[in-house]
């Protein structure tokens, strides 16, 4: 099992080993609205919550040619809202019996001089991109389905264009590892959504070029 | 003459008392004819037929007619003209008045006596019924007509879509089927690798002096590969880096990062790198 490197380990455990249990689709932005009644139908009774949320990926370089990846997000609709770093290990596909591809996730919390602070330990920034759209949850399951916009000038956010005519739908679950239970869930939710779209666990190695 | 007025005076309490006795005798009917085919339908609603439904229907509307045939009868004095008043009301419990209404009626109060000795509307009902009236009035006989038709016509209309359901509905699906998709896969792969690594998205560079004309030779691009161009497939190579014998040497190497990092701003053309020994 990968993990992160010891030296950004965050020092209090209890998150440490946490899985995320992904499955992702798409939807036209035509038929983005039946889908977002399903989702209101199918999920949980709540006032259906938007975002818009700006991501910057960090890269540190290691002598071995594969660089350590950061993502650090922040809330555009929520200016005063702490940063949020992530860290994603390498998604396993793994066999048939696991209905959703699994990587490890830290999570925290951080300040609004995040990018200050990864600068000074020798992150760079890779790319950046803007997401904005719905958050819908189901019990520990969560439905965010949001569309992709790229930045045009670094940083700038006001100035974005969209990736495609399609948002990007992410079925997730966070979960203690090994607990490949949860996908069992995630697979028959997904399941209620066909034929609306096709939530699936997609290699995003195979996706490279 | 006196005389004669009391006794033309007599004759009218009489008659108005036979037409009442009548008239309480004929609701009674009405009455019975109602429990029993309401006892029928809550007992026997198993066995009841729809022409013994009918007959009981059939039943109350002759005695509904009977009573109608009785008001309007011109020796029935006119119980419109005749006024009822509430000479006492009393919250306390009245077991006659109980008794004669089988338990209906148990208290003589001000609070259920509007209700039952009501002969008219309420006035605000009155005045909404009268409106209701004028407006319709105003509305000439050949327009209601039309409005009868276009009403009939829609209803007919209506009528059909709720009889041929299955067609339309089935046509409806098999078109949204066909000629709507409600996603792309390619779109999808597209997102993912966006999300994932940066693919199809603007590469970041750093302030600087940049060679023009060539492009993604950034001054922090040449020391190293981009996120998009490392193989993910690394884990094997990272893991082997944390247990490894590199380990300490990264553990160790803190304290360096900041100078090194200085270095590497200063020298834009990116030849050396901070990792780089």
């Amino acid at each position: 099992m990968e993990a992160p490197p010891v030296t950004v380990m965050p020092v209090t455990g209890g998150t440490i080993n946490m899985m995320e249990y992904l499955l992702q689709g798409s939807v036209l932005d035509l038929a983005l609205e039946s889908l977002l009644h399903r989702l209101r139908g199918l999920c949980d009774n709540m006032e259906p919550e938007t975002f818009t949320d700006h991501e910057l990926v960090y890269l540190l370089k290691g002598q071995q040619g594969n660089p350590f990846i950061l993502r650090a997000r922040r809330a555009l609709s929520h200016p005063n809202a702490p940063w949020h770093l992530r860290y994603l290990g390498q998604p396993e596909v793994g066999d048939k019996n696991r209905y959703a591809l699994v990587r490890n996730c830290v999570d925290v919390a951080a300040s609004h001089s995040l990018p200050e602070f990864l600068n000074e330990m020798g992150f760079r920034m890779d790319h950046e991109f803007v997401t904005s759209g719905h958050i819908f949850r189901k019990g520990a399951m969560k439905v965010v389905v949001c569309n992709v916009s790229r930045v045009q000038l670094p940083g700038n956010t006001e100035n974005t264009e969209r990736m495609s005519n399609s948002h990007l739908v992410e079925l997730s679950v966070l979960a203690p590892a090994g607990q490949d239970t949860v996908s069992e869930d995630m697979r028959s939710f997904a399941e209620q959504l066909k034929p609306l779209i096709h939530l699936e666990k997609i290699d995003p190695s195979k996706q490279r070029h | 003459n006196d005389r004669s007025s009391r006794v033309f005076q007599q004759r009218e309490e009489k008659q108005l008392e036979a037409s009442v006795d009548t008239l309480i005798s004929l609701v009674a009917h009405v009455k019975n004819a109602l429990q029993s085919f309401i006892a029928k339908l809550e007992n026997e609603y198993e066995r009841l037929t729809w022409p013994s439904v009918l007959d009981n229907f059939a039943l109350l509307s002759g005695q509904l007619n009977t009573i109608n045939r009785l008001l309007k009868n011109e020796k029935t004095p006119s119980f419109r003209s005749q006024v009822i008043i509430p000479l006492v009301l009393s919250q306390e419990r009245d077991d006659d008045l109980a008794k004669l209404t089988e338990k209906r009626v148990p208290v003589f109060s001000h609070e259920i006596v509007p209700d039952y000795l009501r002969t008219k509307p309420d006035p605000e009902v009155e005045e909404q019924e009268k409106q209701l009236s004028a407006e319709a009035a105003r509305i000439g006989p050949d327009a209601a007509q039309k409005q009868i038709q276009t009403l009939n016509k829609m209803c007919s209309n209506l009528l059909e879509k709720l009889n041929n359901p299955r067609e339309d509905r089935d046509a409806e699906s098999a078109a949204s089927r066909q000629n709507k998709a409600s996603f792309n896969p390619s779109d999808t792969n597209a997102l993912v690798a966006a999300v994932a690594f940066g693919k199809g998205l603007s590469k970041c560079r750093p302030p600087g002096p940049v060679a023009p004309g060539i492009p993604g030779q950034g001054p922090m691009m040449s020391g190293g590969p981009t996120l998009q161009q490392v193989t993910i497939g690394g884990a094997a190579g990272q893991q082997a880096g944390m247990g490894g014998p590199v380990a300490p040497q990264q553990l160790g190497q803190p304290g360096k990062i900041p100078s090194s990092i200085k270095t590497n701003i200063k020298s834009a053309s990116g030849s050396i790198h901070p990792y780089n020994r």
